[in-house]
Formats: C-alpha cells, structure tokens, sequence
C-alpha cells in the first residue's frame, strides 16, 4: 500500500507494539509468525514426531502421564501426546483451506464491486447484506449434517458460507484505487479490465487481503475445531475439537484429568492467539487509517 | 422517505428469509437418501417400499419439484415447520419454548457486553498508545483467541466444579419439582452461561468501539471542544464516545449471529435448555427437521435484531431519521 518506506509517521503508529520492540524490530510479529511456522512443522513431520499411533492402544487406559505417555493416555487407551500432535494436521487444514476459500472469493466479488462501481456495486453489496444475515454456523452444521463431508470439503463449505463478511472491506479499498491517477492512466493507455483489476488493482490491495487472510484463518480455526467438539468432525482423523469432547464427554471433568483436557483447548488458543497477534501486528504496519490518525 | 425505506428493509429480510428456506428444500432435495425413509427409518427399523411410496404421494413427493418447492414455501409461512422427530412435536412449537430461555441468556450477556464494550473500548481508544490500552487491547486480543467451548468448560470447572460457586449445569436446582421455578434460583444457574457469553462478544464490541473511537479522536469538533477549554472526560464521554458509538451499534446487531453460534456451546456445556442445547440434541439424534427450524429461528433472530439496531439508531444520534 505505501510506497514511500516508513514515513516517521508510520513509524509511531506501531508505538503501540513499543514494549515489545526491540530495536525497530516488531517482536510481536516474529514471535507470532515464529509459533505459526512451528505449527506448520508439528503438522508436517506428525508421523516422525508422535511415538504411537494415534488410533492405537498404546498401554492401559485413562494412565496419569509418565515418561512413555507423556500426557497420559485416554479412555481408549490411546496416546494422548500422539493424537495432540497428529490434531495439528487437521487444525491447519480446517484454517488455512477454510480462509483460502474465503478470502479468494472475497477478493475476487470485492474487485469486481468496486472496480466496476455503479450497479455491479449496489447489485453485489445488497447480495452480501442479504447473506450475511443467513446465520452461516448453524447453516454450516446442518450441511455438515446431511452430507458428512470429509475434512477438505468441510474446510471449503466453511470458507463458502463464512466468508463474505471480508467483501466490504476489499472493496472499500478498490473504490478508492478504481479512481486514481494511475488506473485512470492505464485505462487511456487502452488497458483492458481484466489486465487492470489483475495486474494494477490486486497487488495494491494484496497486504490487506493477506491481514484477512490471517484472521479468517483464525476463525475457521476455531470453527472448524468446533465442529469436531459437536461430534461431527470427520471421524478418520484426530482434531482438537473431538479431543475435548471425549474427554468432557467421558469423565475427564469429573475426574480432574487436566492432562486429557487442557492439552487440545492449549493448544488451539495458543495458535489462535499466534494468528490473532500476527494480524494485529501486521495490519499496524499496513492500514493507512493507523497513519493518518496521527494529527 | 420513511416508508420507502421500511419497505426496502422489509424486502430484505423477507430475501434472506426467503433464500434460507430454499437453503433448507436444496439440502432436502439433494441429500443423500430420501426424506422418507429416513423419517420411516426413525419409527420402523427397515422402511417397506410400498410404505415409502404411499407417503410420498401423501405428502407430494411425487409431483413436479417447482410444486413441491412453493407448497413448502406456503407451509413454512403458514407456520408449518414440519415435526420434530426426537420431541413428537410440531418444530415451531419446540423451537419457540427453547428461544425464550436462550434469550434469557443473550439478552443480558448482550447488553453487558455493549455497555462494557462501549466503555473501555472508547477509553482505549482515546487514551491510545497508553498502558491501560496496551494492556486492555492484548488482553482482549488474548481472550479472543480463546475458543468458547474451551473457555466454558475451564469456567465451569473453576468456578462450579473446584470453588463450587454455581451449579455444574440445568437451568433449576431438583427442588424447583416442590417449590416450583425460583427465579433466584434460575440467575444462579444463568449466572455462568451468561458470563461466559459476556466474555466471548465483548471482545468483538471493544474491538469497534475503539477503532471508531480512533477515528472520531481526530475529528476537528473534537480539537473545538478543547479549545473551548473542556477537561478531557467531559470530551471523552460528551462528544467523541457519543458519535464513536453509532457504527458499533449497528454492528452489535450484526453480532447477533456470532452470538448464537456462541451460545451452542455455551449452552451445551452448561446444559442451558436453549436453542444451542436443542441444536447439540438434534445433531446427536439427527433431527432433521428440528435443525431446519432451528436455522430458520435464528434468520429471524438476525432479522429482527437488524431491524432493532435500526430502531434505536435515532435515539443515539438525533440528525439519524430512520431511512435516511
């Protein structure tokens, strides 16, 4: 979006990331994306990390943790470390394919809305209100329901009905660029529409599609999970949500086994939290309006 | 003006409404296996073909699908929601009862949530850069990130199981068959629902009202109002917090959704005998035409709580006229 490097404005707008910077650098930012990666590495080497088979009967049931379980294992006997760090699989997947989905689609309707302005607008605009007052979670588990999805289709249904909320944002930002100097010169120059929206218009508004990209992911995190917590994840893998509901569901409360508990919920907020503070810090950096607020 | 723009609002809602039940008779229509025999299947154990066949006419399965759409539009308008196969009951009837007690739990975690969302967020908003904003913005960044279910169970664990503060669930205590429902008895059970349910909206509210209050801060009426000498609260809480609240009002309305989402867990781990428990219940017995109703209540829920914050906009901010 800016292409003038820090201004001395921009520079204090991230004043609020003060504590937590150390020389210019943004912490906040690294610290976040440094949990996202390991996350991302968990999940990809699943296999190599976790000691059982997840599905398995690794010893007796409901054990307290010890060297060989290190959280102890369920009432199925099976490991509950392993399932933790096989969940990570399906919590990336529920997240990242969800939000791809949504912010594609938000990206795509949002250029097209704005860029073309007038009618195509009000047409779309009215289309996404009337959408975004269909209640999409309780949509999304009825067609859960009826179809029993696997998670991958799962993850694209979620980014279908979820997603439009990003619309207004996307296009707000294009209606602004629809009319500058520099698209209104490429036009002169007999550019067409498809070659302006891709070309000039789409990597202009790329940083605020990649902040809503982290918060969508976010979402369809914890939706997703929520999902598995209902009972109707898919059930040939593990996730988190499933973890907690087994262990609320078959005595994990009653007799305080923190370790069968607090391990999933833990780790579900704490990547949460990791995308939540990547956003935060990374749209600190890009939004225009954290900039010209400094009067 | 007026009327052009309650008729346009009603054209809207009356199009959600609409594209919700032809949602629901796609679904109908394309899922696999048919409705019928799944309905047998819930009273025989193996559904007879020519039973199958002989409801399907009854009910006019067997006409043209364009027929069949509008006669279950009319009935849904009509009020015919369809049966509820897990509560042998009419679904409008079963999904209205479980409303009121859910409301009983939005209704205040809402306004809660507003008044003390409105307030700190226009705080941290006016005082940015500051601790207190540091520390409330990363608080409620952190308490975002925190999944409601999750968050319900370690506060019902806490508060209800170890320091045995509430009870563990219900919405009455046993007595309530002798002494019938005690309305102390019922807050005390609504008390950690509804407080969970504050947590988990408040964050959104504080999040608008603090970047509405980021805004308004530069406004010039702000710069007058110091000018004329004000001290500070009486700018903060006079002038900016009154034009910083009227977009969260409107999005507190769009909230809604997100609320009622919340309160399926929410109501679910608490045992809360609303429409999120109701919608747990008939995910686990497969209650299809429960989970229809469900989803067509909580439209309407949305609906009418967009209409609401419409309402009460000119109440906020005298230049609104409704419409305009």
């Amino acid at each position: 979006m800016r292409s003038f490097g820090v201004t001395p404005h921009a520079r204090s707008s991230i004043r609020v990331w003060r504590w937590v910077t150390v020389s210019g650098h943004n912490v906040a930012l690294y610290l976040s994306l440094g949990v996202i990666l390991v996350y991302c590495a968990i999940a990809l080497f699943a296999p190599v990390i976790a000691p059982f088979d997840p599905f398995a009967m690794s010893g007796s049931p409901l054990a307290p943790p010890d060297a060989t379980h290190l959280l102890g294992t369920n009432d199925l006997a099976q490991d509950i470390f392993s399932r933790l760090i096989w969940g990570t699989r399906a919590t990336l997947i529920l997240g990242f394919l969800g939000a791809a989905v949504s912010v594609v689609m938000d990206t795509i309707i949002g250029i097209v809305a704005g860029y073309y302005g007038g009618r195509v607008d009000e047409a779309v605009m009215r289309f996404v209100d009337v959408m975004m007052t269909i209640p999409a979670f309780p949509l999304l588990l009825v067609v859960t329901i009826f179809f029993r999805p696997g998670i991958y289709v799962t993850a694209v249904i979620m980014g279908l009905f979820g997603g439009l909320n990003g619309v207004r944002i996307i296009r707000s930002q294009v209606l602004t660029l629809a009319v500058s100097d520099f698209v209104v010169g490429t036009k002169a120059l007999g550019a067409g529409d498809g070659y302006i929206m891709g070309r000039h218009i789409l990597p202009n508004i790329l940083p605020l599609v990649g902040v809503k990209f982290v918060t969508s992911a976010q979402h369809f995190m914890l939706v997703g999970i929520g999902l598995g917590f209902l009972g109707i994840g898919d059930q040939n893998l593990v996730d988190w949500g499933q973890m907690i509901e087994r262990a609320s569901q078959n005595g994990g409360i009653i007799l305080g086994l923190w370790w069968w508990l607090i391990p999933p919920g833990l780790a579900v907020t704490v990547i949460s939290l990791a995308l939540a503070w990547f956003a935060y810090a990374w749209e600190e950096r890009i939004n225009p309006r954290f900039q010209v607020m400094r009067v | 003006m007026r009327l052009a723009y309650v008729l346009r609002r009603l054209l809207y809602s009356a199009l959600a409404f609409g594209i919700s039940v032809t949602i629901m008779f796609a679904i109908l229509h394309f899922m696999p296996g048919d409705y019928i025999t799944q309905y047998l299947e819930a009273i025989y154990t193996i559904a007879p073909p020519e039973v199958v066949e002989a409801y399907n006419h009854a009910y006019g399965l067997d006409r043209p699908l364009i027929e069949q759409y509008f006669s279950y539009l009319i009935g849904v308008l009509q009020g015919d929601w369809g049966y509820s196969l897990s509560y042998s009951r009419p679904v409008l009837d079963v999904v209205c009862e479980k409303l009121v007690w859910t409301l009983v739990l939005l209704l205040p975690a809402t306004v809660l949530s507003a008044i003390v969302g409105i307030v700190i967020g226009a705080y941290s908003g006016w005082k940015r850069g500051s601790k207190a904003d540091i520390v409330l913005l990363n608080g409620m960044i952190f308490l975002r990130a925190i999944p409601s279910y999750w968050l319900a169970l370690v506060i019902l664990i806490i508060f209800a199981f170890y320091l045995g503060f509430f009870p563990l669930g219900g919405y009455v205590s046993l007595s309530a068959l002798d002494t019938g429902i005690d309305p102390l008895d019922v807050m005390s059970h609504a008390a950690l629902p509804i407080f969970t349910l504050f947590l988990f909206s408040v964050t959104g509210i504080y999040y608008l009202m603090r970047n509405s209050m980021l805004m308004t801060a530069g406004e010039d009426y702000i710069v007058t109002a110091r000018s004329k000498g004000l001290d500070d609260p009486t700018i903060l809480w006079r002038h900016a917090v009154r034009n910083a609240m009227l977009p969260t009002v409107t999005m507190i309305a769009f909230q809604c959704a997100r609320m009622l989402a919340g309160s399926i867990f929410v109501e679910t781990v608490f045992s809360w005998p609303g429409l999120g428990m109701l919608t747990y219940e008939a995910i686990e017995v497969r209650d299809f035409p429960l989970l229809q109703g469900i989803l067509l209540i909580d439209t309407l829920f949305v609906i009418v709580a967009n209409i609401g914050a419409d309402m009460i906009y000119p109440f906020i901010d005298p230049r609104v006229e409704v419409g305009s």
